[in-house]
This record gives structure tokens, C-alpha cells and sequence, in this order.
């Protein structure tokens, strides 16, 4: 029994994780209905920035604010150079737009800054003495709880991502700036008729996209190693994003608890059933698939009246 | 007093015959001249009234030989016959007309709203008549009481009830009309006819059988074809592939013919790209075959999805507001190409359509929805006078 | 003045309706068919018929593949490399497994497996479309990958897992050399190219297109939905079975599943959008471009080294590669969204007026 909540919580916590990339997704499909396949590429870009700057030597906030600056400018580019243009295509274009954009974004992150792969630590500073969040278990909740081993790494970014989206939905419903920001996402032909300057909403947009992507960049590299597969995150997201709809921000979060929680789970009891395991690969995209084909528009999702 | 030269020595009333038969009313305008409105009118009330009395439909066999209409007075007589013909048959059939008012006739027979047959002899016209009372009298026999019917339908989307207990019929042959406010469901009696929409309670029954429960293509086979309001062509395609698709259930190939092509699949496309082409030459739309569609302008757009419906050689033909968007002239030559298909083919029509002038010109029988109820049913002149439909219209006085 | 159709009227609906009406385009292609059988052969030597010629031929049938299914029935598909992969591995199976089995058959057989596969995995487009369509192929290419490396019954549990393809013997002609593989390998993509293009040129591609363009309408005309977009499915997986095939017989040499990974899928994909959606062509024209860009690229780097003295290291060209793709990718899709065959039916227009300008 123990066990298994052990297995829960680990899976509930990596959900998380997920979640921290499909906020990325979610914010820039709310404002301009484009399903950004290359945020996953942004989140790879925004970790080895941080860690090259890092072993560069440079101040843990510094490195923060000057990737950020990074992210936000790619975001800007992105809008100006490959979405503005295909403003009025179909969403199936934007969508193949953006997987271009992932490779030439990994192309050039390597580019930048090499691809071997690059650890990455939470903490304080460089030199000892210094205070780090580590992917150890908690040892008084074990003591708490009779056993159950949680790591303190995956709690600490359980309580960033809270902190997260809190943050945003509080921006989007509390803020003027979040207003706008919806109004943009549901019709953009009125939200111009309006007075709302779409230009600096979208850069608003992605700028808060690519601090998401920073922060989800932080949390995976220093969980997984900032390497090139973190590009593949985006794939992970994707039926976080199914389950909990696309345009959902509390979505995005049980979308990640509900794959987190399935996948570990799944891999742990069923898989030895499965030829031996190996299924955490697919399964979150089967079960994602089997839910859509039951509820199509996700737990959040508005449905779709096709009017003739 | 023009009027009395007009018709000459003997009074109007023996210029007409009644040919019990074969369904025929013979008028003889040969000799007469019209020159104004004045000399019109009196010739088409005599005809209105003894076709009137008779209390049923005939077939109408006109005699132009020497008979003269100025432009002056075409407008006026086309308006007449118009009317009556629509009130009284369908078809109207020519006979020697004059060179002068042969060419009247063909040039205008795009303005007025019957078709023009024109043939040099009597007998050659009475065969003409034959053949499509013959056509008719088949159909008639073949049909069965209430040809389509529609029984106590309700549809709701969500919390919106989009039509209430909404039942009417059809007879095999009519051009029948669904009228009614913005909002009032007339689409949506369409999409549930057509199978698009489930009705969440009631019937339509077609040809004595039940087809609630049918799914969209298995309605079009058989026998529905229908336009939409928005135009729902394949934009990627041109428009002769687009009007192959309509005969896309006839086609008995499957895809291991098609990939080998030659042979059965190549003879099957030849057969039936004749078939489309006919239907293309009917709409006259030969010169944009090969047009990707989404180049089209709206109104050619709109002939190529009713050619893509023609093409499906439908009984029931639904169109839903095929003359939205359209100038006059345009209207009439839809309004010409939908009568054409009601009469040459005996294809029943249902239509939607804003246009009240057009409405009560070209249809049989007429249909007032308003906010999902049928208000009021009946011909278009009972339509007309029904106050609940002004007021429908028009709201409280 | 060369390219100009005067005086070729077509005065039946069989000729209206052949795949090339023009006389000079059925000249250019025999030619081209011709060169292609009997010229390459002879001119061609190793490298260009082992690195290039073959992995093109075998990738556009892929292509055509994927085209029929995203192209023409407006299905967006993910995972084609994991029906290749299928073809490929039951191919191995049916020659390991059924003694004296002629191989052309077991290329089939496989591909009718791989056409199994895409029916299964195509069965959510009933219900879901777009990209959420495009998450369920992803799920199949991940599940068919993880499905072919556990399962050891499809490598014959070799404990390398690297299986080594077996020799393609035809009628006691045995296909070793190169050039013979390349042979096998057009001979099997020009019919299939053939096929394809019968199939979209009549009833059931025209079905495919209404499915795509507008699904309400079609079922309104009477075209079953369903059946359509899993016989759009079928098809497709088809072709892409038999590519795998090819792939691992004619090319590689082994049969593995690292080689039908989700790379390749997203390869064969940016072969159609850089070549064409929806266009047979553009099958061809995107799998040569992205066959021959990374040796474009290659030898640049190779002449900026020598030029100007300086070293360009491997990583650099190949991240290159990935910048310039993606680039392109959205270049295309901006500039021109029907590829490189609207580019060149644009210079077809332009050839009919040449040398004049207007």
C-alpha cells in the first residue's frame, strides 16, 4: 500500500513536471490559436542558455533575467517572422510552421552552445557553502508518514509550478492586460475592433510563454540533464494537453497529475504484464487517445457544435 | 379599344379550347397584336378566368403565327403568362411563332420565368406535350400519398430548441418553400431532413418508409441531393471533379479498379463525365469546367454546387437559399434553372429562400416556419393573405 | 516555343482525362523513364546509386504515402515510420517463416500488414481530427516501435537485435548488386507511382478530397465518411509498408527499429510540405530535395574549408542541416504552401511562353 502511494506521488509530482511545459502550450493557444509545437524547443533553448550562462560563471538571478530577455526576443521573432505571415492559414499549417521552427531552434541552440549534454543544479551559488535542491527524499516525511519516500526536488517544483498558476490566473482574470489577453484568443477581428493593440498583446504573449519555458527549462534540467532531448518534452505535453484540453490553464495542471499518475502507475503494475515494460513510452498517448475518443474536447475543453 | 382590334372579328373567349384528354388548354394568339399593357390584360384575365373556373391544372398550348408583341407590351405579357403558368401547369409549349416574336421569345425567355419551346408545327408540339405528360402521369402513378412527409420533428441544441413540433408534407413533383424569419429553423428542418442533424423526437417518412435513424450519405442515396447556404464546394478542386464527386455513389468501382484504371474504371469515369457534362451544359457553366472552384465568383459558385446536386439525378432536390447574394438577373436564371429541373426532370424541390417575389412565383406550395413552429402551410396565394404570417414578418401591428 | 500545346485538341473524354495531355510532357516523360532504366545504370556509379538514387526512390514511396493520407485526404499523420517499420519486419518474418515464399509476395503481404496497422491507429479519425489526430498517430508510432523491439517473435529473438535482411532472390535471379537493387527498387516505385495516381484521379481519390475539404458535404453527397478515411488509412500504410521494405532490403541491409523512428516520420513529413501536399510530384521533388540537401550542404562546407582554409566541423554541418530545414519548412510554407510542384507548374507556364516574354 505504501508503495503504491509512494508510486502515486512520484507520479503525481512528475505530472507536474509535464504540466510546467503544456502552461507553455496553453498560453499561446489561448492568445493566438496557435498550437506551438516547438515549445518544447523553447524550454531546450531556455535550459542551455541558463546552464551555459551558469558555468560561465555568472550569478544564478542574473543568468535568470538575461535568458529571459533571450526568450522573450525569440518569442517577438517568432511572431514577427513565422506567424504574422501565415495569419490567415489554417491552423494545420501554423501547426507544421511551428515543428519547422523546433528544428531550426534546436539547430541553433547547439549551435550556440554545443550539444554534450550539461548538468544542472538548483542552488544558491557556485561555490560551497551553498543550499541546493536536491532529487533526495524527504527524510521527515518519511518519518511522517511511515515510509513513503517523496522527493524533495519534485515537491520544491510541485510548489513552483502552484506558485506559477496561481500567478497567471491571476494575470488573466484579474489584470486588464489578461483580459485583453482573452479577448485576443477568442475572435481577433474583435478584439481589434476594439482598441486592442495585437502586436503587443502577442509580445506580451510570448514573453510570458518563454518565462514559462524558463522556469520549465530550470525544473526539467536539473532533473533530467540539459540535453538535447529535452526538445522531445513537447511530445510528453501533448496528451496532458488532450485531457486537459488546449486552452485551460487549471487543464494543463490535472491534465499533468492524470498522465503523471497514469504513466508511473501503468509502467509499474501493468507493465511487467506488457513483455517486460518499457511502456511509460506510449501509454500516456494511448490512454490520452482513449479518453478523446469518449470526451473529445478534454476535461476542460468547450464543445464543438459543427453548424452547417 | 385596342383591345377590340386586337381580337378582331370574333371575341376572345372562342380563341380558347380545353382539350379534356390531354390535359390541355389551347389558346390561339395567332393574328393578334399587343402593343400596350391594355391590350394585355384583358386576353390573360379571360384566360384566368376560364382556366379559374375549371378549378384544376392545365397543360398550355399557345398559337403565336403572325402574332405581334411589341417590346412595349413583352414585359407585361411575360408577367401574365408567368403567373398563369405557374398557377395553372407547368410548361409551356410554342407554337409557329412569328420571326419577330420568336426572337422576342427566346431572347426574354431568360427574364420571364417559364421556359420557351418553340416548334414549327402543331403536331410537333402536341408531341412534345405528350412525352411530358406521359413522364408526369408515370410519376404519378409511382407515387405514393404524401410523397415525403415530415411528422411532429423536435431538434434542440443544447438549451436551444431549434424547431418544435414541426410536421408537413410533400407531394412528388411540387416546388414546395419553407419561409419564415431569421431564426426560425428553416435550415435546421433542412439538416434534419437531409439526415445532417438527428431530430431528437419525430419521423420523416419518404416513399412510406421510415428514414429517421439514416445517416447523411445514407440519405443521399436515396435519392436527396442538397445545396447549402454557405456553399460547400471542395476548394480544392475544380469544378468538374467537384460535380463528379455528386455521382460518387453511382460509381460501382472500388479503389483496386481505380488504381489499375484502364479497363472498368476508365469506362465508368468516361460514362459518367458524359452524365456531368450534360448537367454542365444545362447550367451553362462550360467555360469554368477546369476552374479550381475557390476562384469562382459567388454566383457561378452556387451554379456549381447545384450542378454537383443535379448531378446526383436526386428525386428530392433541397436548396437552401440558393438566390442569397444574387442581383435580379441572377435570380432569374436560378429561379429559370430550378423550374427547368422541376419540369423536365419532375425532380421535387424544396426550397429556402428570402426572396418573396421569387417564392411565390416558382412555388406549388409553401411552408411558414417562425421561432421552430410551423405557423401556417398552403399555396402561396393562401400564404400571402395568412395575417399570422404578416404578422410573423412583419410583428404586432 | 517548344513547350506549347497548339494544335493538340483532345476530342474525347479519354483523352481530356489522361495523366498527361500534353504531348511534349508524355515525350519528357518517357524520355525521363527511359534514362532512368537504361541510362543511370550504365552512367551511375556506386555511391550515387547506394547514397542517393536508392533512399531517394524509397523515400518518395513513403512520401506518396504519406501524401495520400495528409495530402489528398486531409488526414495529418505522424507516425509513418512506424509503418514502414511494420513492412519492413513482417517482410523478414514472412520470408523466415514460410519457406521458398517469393519475396515480391512477402512485400505485399507485409504492406497488407502495415495497411492492417493503419486501419487500428486510424480508427480515432472517425471521432477526432487535425492535431489531435496527429497524437494518435504519435501513439502509434511509439506503440508499434515499443511493440517491435519487445517483442522478440518479430527479430526471431535475436540477441543482438540487429537482424540482418535476407537476399532478394526473384524467379533464381538473385539481387545483390547495387545496381540491381536499384532496379528492383524503381521498377516497384514506378508502379506504384502509376497506381497512386490512378487512384487520385478517380472516384476514390476525389472521395479522399472531398473528406478533406469539407466532411459534412461529402456525406451529404452520399460518400460514406468512414469507410473513406480508413481506406484513406489503409492505403497509405500500404505504401509506406512497402517502403519500409525497400528501406531495409534495398538500402540498409538490416532490420532494425531504431531506423523507423520518430525522426524519420517527421523527415517524410517535411518531404511533403517542402515538395507538395496533395500533389504525386511533390512526393518526388520533396524527397529529392531532402535527400540531396544534406550532400548540398556537405559539399559547401567542404569548399568554404578548402576556399578559405578554415576547418568546419561535422557538428556545425549537421546543426546547419537542422537550421536550414526548419528554416525552409517555414520559408515554404509561407512563400509557397503548395511546395515545389506548384513552383513548378509555375515554370511549366512560363516555359509555354519561352523564349518570349509575354
Amino acid at each position: 500500500m505504501q508503495f503504491f502511494f509512494e508510486v502515486l506521488l512520484g507520479g503525481l509530482l512528475a505530472g507536474i513536471m509535464y504540466s510546467l511545459v503544456a502552461l507553455g502550450f496553453v498560453l499561446i493557444y489561448k492568445a493566438s490559436g496557435v498550437f506551438n509545437f516547438a515549445q518544447g524547443a523553447m524550454v531546450f533553448f531556455a535550459a542551455i542558455t541558463f546552464v551555459s550562462l551558469l558555468e560561465g560563471g555568472v550569478n544564478i538571478f542574473l543568468a535568470m533575467l538575461i535568458t529571459l530577455v533571450a526568450m522573450v526576443l525569440i518569442g517577438i521573432a517568432t511572431e514577427r517572422v513565422v506567424l504574422r505571415p501565415l495569419i490567415n492559414q489554417p491552423q494545420i499549417t501554423l501547426f507544421m510552421a511551428t515543428i519547422g521552427l523546433t528544428f531550426f531552434l534546436e539547430g541553433f541552440a547547439q549551435l550556440l552552445f554545443g550539444s554534450q549534454p550539461h548538468g544542472l543544479e538548483l542552488c544558491d551559488q557556485i561555490e560551497e557553502p551553498r543550499n541546493c535542491i536536491r532529487d533526495e527524499p524527504m527524510t521527515w516525511f518519511a518519518d511522517l508518514t511511515g515510509g513513503i519516500n517523496v522527493s524533495q526536488f519534485d515537491v520544491f517544483a510541485a510548489f513552483v509550478a502552484a506558485a506559477l498558476v496561481t500567478a497567471l490566473a491571476l494575470f488573466f482574470q484579474k489584470t486588464r492586460i489578461g483580459r485583453a489577453l482573452r479577448a485576443v484568443a477568442d475572435d481577433h477581428q474583435a478584439a481589434l475592433a476594439v482598441g486592442i493593440p495585437l502586436q503587443h498583446i502577442w509580445a506580451i504573449v510570448w514573453g510570458v510563454a518563454g518565462f514559462v519555458a524558463l522556469i520549465a527549462g530550470m525544473m526539467w534540467g536539473a532533473r533530467n540533464g540539459v540535453q538535447y532531448a529535452l526538445t522531445f518534452l513537447a511530445l510528453k505535453a501533448l496528451p496532458v494537453l488532450l485531457i486537459g484540453g488546449f486552452e485551460s490553464v487549471p487543464g494543463a495542471i490535472l491534465g499533468g497529475l492524470v498522465i503523471g499518475a497514469t504513466e508511473k502507475l501503468a509502467e509499474v503494475y501493468l507493465g511487467p504484464y506488457f513483455a517486460g515494460g518499457g511502456i511509460e513510452n506510449w501509454f500516456p498517448y494511448v490512454f490520452a487517445l482513449v479518453f478523446l475518443l469518449f470526451r473529445p474536447q478534454g476535461l476542460f475543453g468547450e464543445k464543438i457544435i459543427e453548424r452547417v | 379599344m385596342h383591345g377590340e382590334r386586337a381580337m378582331g372579328e370574333r371575341s376572345f373567349g372562342e380563341r380558347l379550347k380545353f382539350h379534356e384528354t390531354i390535359e390541355t388548354m389551347e389558346v390561339d394568339f395567332s393574328g393578334m397584336t399587343f402593343e400596350t399593357d391594355a391590350d394585355v390584360d384583358p386576353v390573360y384575365d379571360e384566360i384566368d378566368r376560364r382556366a379559374g373556373a375549371t378549378g384544376r391544372r392545365w397543360y398550355f398550348l399557345v398559337n403565336y403565327t403572325d402574332c405581334v408583341i411589341t417590346p412595349g407590351a413583352w414585359d407585361r405579357f411575360a408577367a401574365r403568362g408567368k403567373h398563369a403558368n405557374v398557377a395553372y401547369g407547368l410548361g409551356t409549349v410554342r407554337v409557329g411563332a412569328s420571326a419577330q416574336t420568336r426572337e422576342a421569345i427566346r431572347e426574354d425567355a431568360g427574364r420571364a420565368m417559364f421556359r420557351a419551346n418553340i416548334f414549327e408545327t402543331r403536331d410537333q408540339a402536341l408531341f412534345a406535350l405528350g412525352e411530358m405528360r406521359k413522364r408526369r402521369a408515370l410519376a404519378g402513378e409511382e407515387a405514393i400519398d404524401a410523397y415525403l412527409r415530415v411528422e411532429d420533428v423536435h431538434l434542440s441544441f443544447g438549451g436551444v430548441n431549434a424547431l418544435t413540433g414541426v410536421g408537413f408534407h410533400v407531394n412528388r413533383g411540387e416546388v414546395s418553400s419553407i419561409i419564415g424569419p431569421n431564426g426560425a429553423g428553416k435550415s435546421s428542418m433542412l439538416n434534419v431532413i437531409s439526415g445532417c442533424y438527428r431530430a431528437s423526437r419525430g419521423k420523416i417518412v419518404f416513399e412510406g418508409k421510415d428514414r429517421t435513424h439514416l445517416r447523411a450519405d445514407e440519405v443521399a442515396r436515396l435519392g436527396f441531393a442538397r445545396t447549402f447556404q454557405n456553399i460547400a464546394l471542395f476548394k480544392g478542386m475544380s469544378t468538374l471533379d467537384n460535380i463528379m464527386t455528386g455521382r460518387s455513389y453511382m460509381m460501382k468501382g472500388n479503389f483496386l479498379t481505380d488504381a489499375l484504371y484502364l479497363g472498368p474504371a476508365r469506362k465508368e469515369e468516361i460514362r459518367h463525365r458524359e452524365r456531368v457534362e450534360q448537367v454542365i451544359d444545362f447550367l451553362e457553366i462550360q467555360a469554368i469546367r477546369k476552374t479550381p472552384v475557390g476562384r469562382l465568383p459567388y454566383g457561378l459558385q452556387k451554379r456549381v454546387e447545384l450542378a454537383r446536386a443535379l448531378a446526383m439525378e436526386p428525386k428530392v432536390l433541397l436548396l437552401d437559399e440558393p438566390m442569397a447574394g444574387m442581383n435580379r438577373e441572377e435570380k432569374e436564371d436560378m429561379a429559370r434553372f430550378v423550374l427547368s429541373v422541376n419540369d423536365e426532370l419532375g425532380t421535387t424541390i424544396i426550397l429556402i429562400e428570402h426572396d418573396m417575389g421569387v417564392v411565390m412565383d416558382i412555388s406549388t406550395h409553401v411552408i411558414v416556419l417562425d421561432h421552430g413552429e410551423k405557423i401556417a402551410e398552403g399555396t402561396a396565394d393562401e400564404i400571402r393573405a395568412d395575417p399570422l404570417v404578416i404578422r410573423a414578418y412583419l410583428g404586432e401591428a | 516555343m517548344l513547350y506549347r500545346e497548339a494544335g493538340q485538341f483532345r476530342s474525347s473524354y479519354a483523352e481530356d482525362q489522361q495523366i498527361f495531355p500534353i504531348r511534349q510532357d508524355r515525350i519528357a516523360v518517357a524520355a525521363l523513364l527511359v534514362f532512368a532504366f537504361v541510362g543511370v545504370p550504365l552512367l551511375a556509379n556506386q555511391y550515387w546509386l547506394s547514397a542517393l538514387l536508392i533512399p531517394f526512390l524509397i523515400l518518395s514511396l513513403a512520401a506518396l504515402g504519406l501524401n495520400i493520407l495528409t495530402g489528398y485526404a486531409g488526414q495529418l499523420s505522424l507516425g509513418t515510420a512506424a509503418f514502414m517499420a511494420v513492412g519492413a519486419f513482417m517482410t523478414y518474418n514472412f520470408e523466415l517463416r514460410i519457406p521458398g515464399m517469393p519475396i515480391l509476395v512477402s512485400f505485399a503481404l507485409a504492406g497488407v500488414c502495415a495497411a492492417a496497422v493503419g486501419i487500428v491507429f486510424g480508427l480515432p479519425s472517425l471521432r477526432i481530427k487535425g492535431f489531435y489526430l496527429a497524437v494518435a498517430t504519435l501513439a502509434c508510432q511509439f506503440f508499434v516501435l515499443w511493440a517491435l523491439t519487445r517483442f522478440g517473435w518479430f527479430s526471431n529473438y535475436s540477441s543482438s537485435g540487429v537482424i540482418t535482411a535476407q537476399k532478394i532472390v526473384i524467379a533464381g535471379y538473385a539481387f545483390e548488386s547495387t545496381r540491381s537493387k536499384y532496379l528492383l527498387t524503381l521498377a516497384i516505385v514506378a508502379v506504384m507511382a502509376l497506381a497512386a495516381k490512378n487512384l487520385m484521379r478517380t472516384g476514390t481519390g476525389r472521395a479522399f478530397m472531398a473528406v478533406r475539404d469539407m466532411d459534412v458535404a461529402a456525406e451529404v453527397i452520399g460518400i460514406p465518411i468512414m469507410k473513406t478515411k480508413l481506406l484513406a488509412f489503409a492505403i497509405s500504410s500500404f505504401y509506406c509498408g512497402v517502403a519500409g521494405a525497400l528501406y531495409a532490403y534495398c538500402y540498409l541491409g538490416t532490420v532494425e527499429p531504431e531506423a523507423f523512428n520518430l525522426d524519420l516520420s517527421f523527415r517524410i513529413l517535411f518531404m511533403i510540405i517542402l515538395g507538395g501536399v496533395g500533389s504525386i510530384l511533390g512526393s518526388f521533388l520533396g524527397a529529392a530535395f531532402i535527400t540531396l540537401l544534406p550532400i548540398f550542404l556537405n559539399i559547401s562546407s567542404k569548399a568554404i574549408e578548402g576556399a578559405l582554409g578554415i576547418e568546419v566541423s561535422h557538428a556545425l554541418v549537421s546543426n546547419l542541416e537542422l537550421m536550414i530545414f526548419g528554416a525552409l519548412i517555414v520559408f515554404f510554407l509561407i512563400v509557397e504552401p503548395h511546395g515545389l510542384a506548384r513552383l513548378w507548374q509555375i515554370g511549366k507556364e512560363k516555359l509555354r511562353l519561352w523564349p518570349f516574354p509575354h
